[in-house]
């Protein structure tokens, strides 16, 4: 489970980037059929993301297999604890 | 040949964010320029005063398309959706590949491509770009965004040809309708304000910056204290319509084009001059099939350069002598650039209409080389029949548009 405050961050995003009303943020919601999101989308998920949590992920493959908002979640939180081992 | 008729408008402009605000500000005779203290950053930049839209509205553009705009493409896509109801266009109409949009600009948003430039070039960072940045710079911005945004698949171009952009895409569109290539085009131009254009004029000395304290006293087209060009921004867009389609339909008809021309100078890239002007006006005139005694009002570019307003006061002087009334609209909206052609022109459509010419703002005094061309100086109530339309760009582009009022 990640920290509330990785969903918080995540959440901001989705709420600056994209628009998306918070009541629509809950971690099984797919980022593609439930929230909107396109290819063009995704480009900017990552730039948000990398500049919110201060991460590189451009060109991390496991970008590719995240389909819900919890998928990021989990992501981040991931990638936060690999940055801090 | 098939003939062509404007039957829709729509205007986003430092007087307001339609045509109707547009007219009501030049009825009272109101100046759009302001001061602009935030431009004081950049070192150099002598000219502080702009005209701006106040944009409004835009979160009514879904997202996603939206996320491609720039300020420019925004004031397009909200002139197209005010010309396309006035038009009485339908759903499917717009959906057919007979409608198509040619609409330019001098370059893709301005303000986009600074924010391009300044998040790109600190760390040379392309990862921090984001996805749709791109879309907001390229030239063709305003053209591909309306398309993409009202569903346009007919022709899709865009003219950038600086301050003649606009008109040059009317004319393009006038062509593809008379060629009989499509049916109705949405034409026009669309610019945004930002200090680095107003910059690429300041640093050939050609904007106002004498009234810095005293923005409503410029720009002065033609007068004897004029100091240049004050930008400002906007989008008007017109429909255009195969002639016997729109009268068949019973639609409003504004004018009918009757001529158009457009030609380089090649001769210098940022004076004007007034043989190359005289050539395209007359070429406009004959392929209207009218003379120069029978054009009742003529919307000049006059943007308040010190050459500029010269050379197209000489231009007018010769082909019509005192006898056609003149004035320029720079007075109330500054200069929209890519934008003018046809904003102006919309103005143009609307005195036509109301048989009343609106005067030239801040010109209290013809400078003697603006002389001797019948200027209009307060409002004017007088019936036009045919007008015309000059718009001189950078780059030593000139374009000139005669239409002619429906019976």
């Amino acid at each position: 489970m990640a920290e509330q405050t990785i969903i918080n961050m995540v959440n901001e995003v989705f709420i600056d980037s994209f628009e998306i009303p918070a009541d629509k943020l809950v971690p099984e919601a797919n980022i593609f059929n439930d929230l909107g999101l396109d290819s063009l989308d995704i480009v900017d998920l990552v730039v948000a993301l990398q500049k919110k949590f201060a991460v590189a992920i451009r060109d991390d493959e496991r970008v590719r297999t995240i389909r819900t908002l919890g998928d990021i979640y989990n992501f981040i939180q991931l990638i936060k604890t690999e940055g801090n081992k | 040949m098939r003939r062509v008729a404007i039957t829709g408008l729509g205007a986003i402009t430092p007087l307001g964010n339609s045509v109707e605000a547009l007219i009501s500000g030049l009825e009272r005779g109101e100046c759009a320029t302001q001061y602009m203290p935030e431009w004081q950053k950049y070192k150099g930049l002598r000219c502080l005063v702009g005209a701006p839209v106040r944009m409004q509205d835009e979160q009514l553009i879904p997202r996603q398309n939206r996320r491609s705009m720039g300020r420019l493409s925004i004031f397009a896509a909200q002139a197209a959706q005010q010309a396309l109801k006035d038009a009485g266009v339908s759903r499917e109409e717009l959906s057919s590949s007979r409608l198509g949009c040619v609409i330019g600009s001098t370059m893709g948003s301005a303000e986009s491509i600074n924010e391009a430039f300044e998040t790109l070039i600190p760390d040379f960072d392309l990862s921090k770009l984001n996805s749709t940045k791109f879309f907001q710079c390229i030239s063709h911005t305003a053209a591909m965004n309306v398309a993409q945004y009202l569903g346009i698949i007919g022709t899709v171009m865009a003219t950038n040809a600086a301050c003649a952009s606009a008109l040059q895409a009317i004319g393009a569109g006038y062509n593809l309708i008379r060629l009989g290539e499509q049916d109705i085009m949405l034409c026009g131009g669309a610019e945004g304000l930002h200090p680095t254009v107003v910059g690429s004029f300041d640093v050939l000395f050609a904007t106002s910056s004498s009234y810095n304290q005293a923005p409503k006293k410029t720009p002065r087209p033609f007068d004897v204290k004029r100091d240049g060009l004050v930008c400002g921004e906007g989008s008007g867009i017109v429909v255009l319509e195969d002639y016997e389609r729109a009268k068949k339909r019973k639609a409003k008809i504004y004018a009918e084009i009757i001529g158009y021309s457009s030609h380089g100078n090649g001769s210098h890239v940022s004076e004007s001059k007034r043989e190359a002007i005289t050539l395209c006006v007359k070429e406009a005139l004959e392929r209207a099939a009218v003379s120069s005694r029978d054009v009742d009002y003529i919307n000049a570019h006059a943007t308040a350069t010190i050459q500029g307003d010269k050379e197209e006061a000489a231009a007018i002087r010769q082909i019509f002598g005192d006898t056609v009334a003149v004035s320029s609209l720079k007075g109330n909206i500054g200069h929209t650039l890519g934008a003018s052609g046809s904003i102006e022109l919309i103005a143009s459509l609307i005195m036509m209409e109301k048989n009343i010419i609106y005067p030239t703002l801040n010109l209290e005094e013809p400078d003697k080389d603006c002389q001797g061309i019948m200027h209009v100086m307060k409002p004017l109530n007088k019936k036009i029949n045919i007008l015309l339309k000059n718009c001189f760009a950078f780059g030593g582009i000139n374009a000139a548009l005669v239409c002619k009022k429906e019976k």
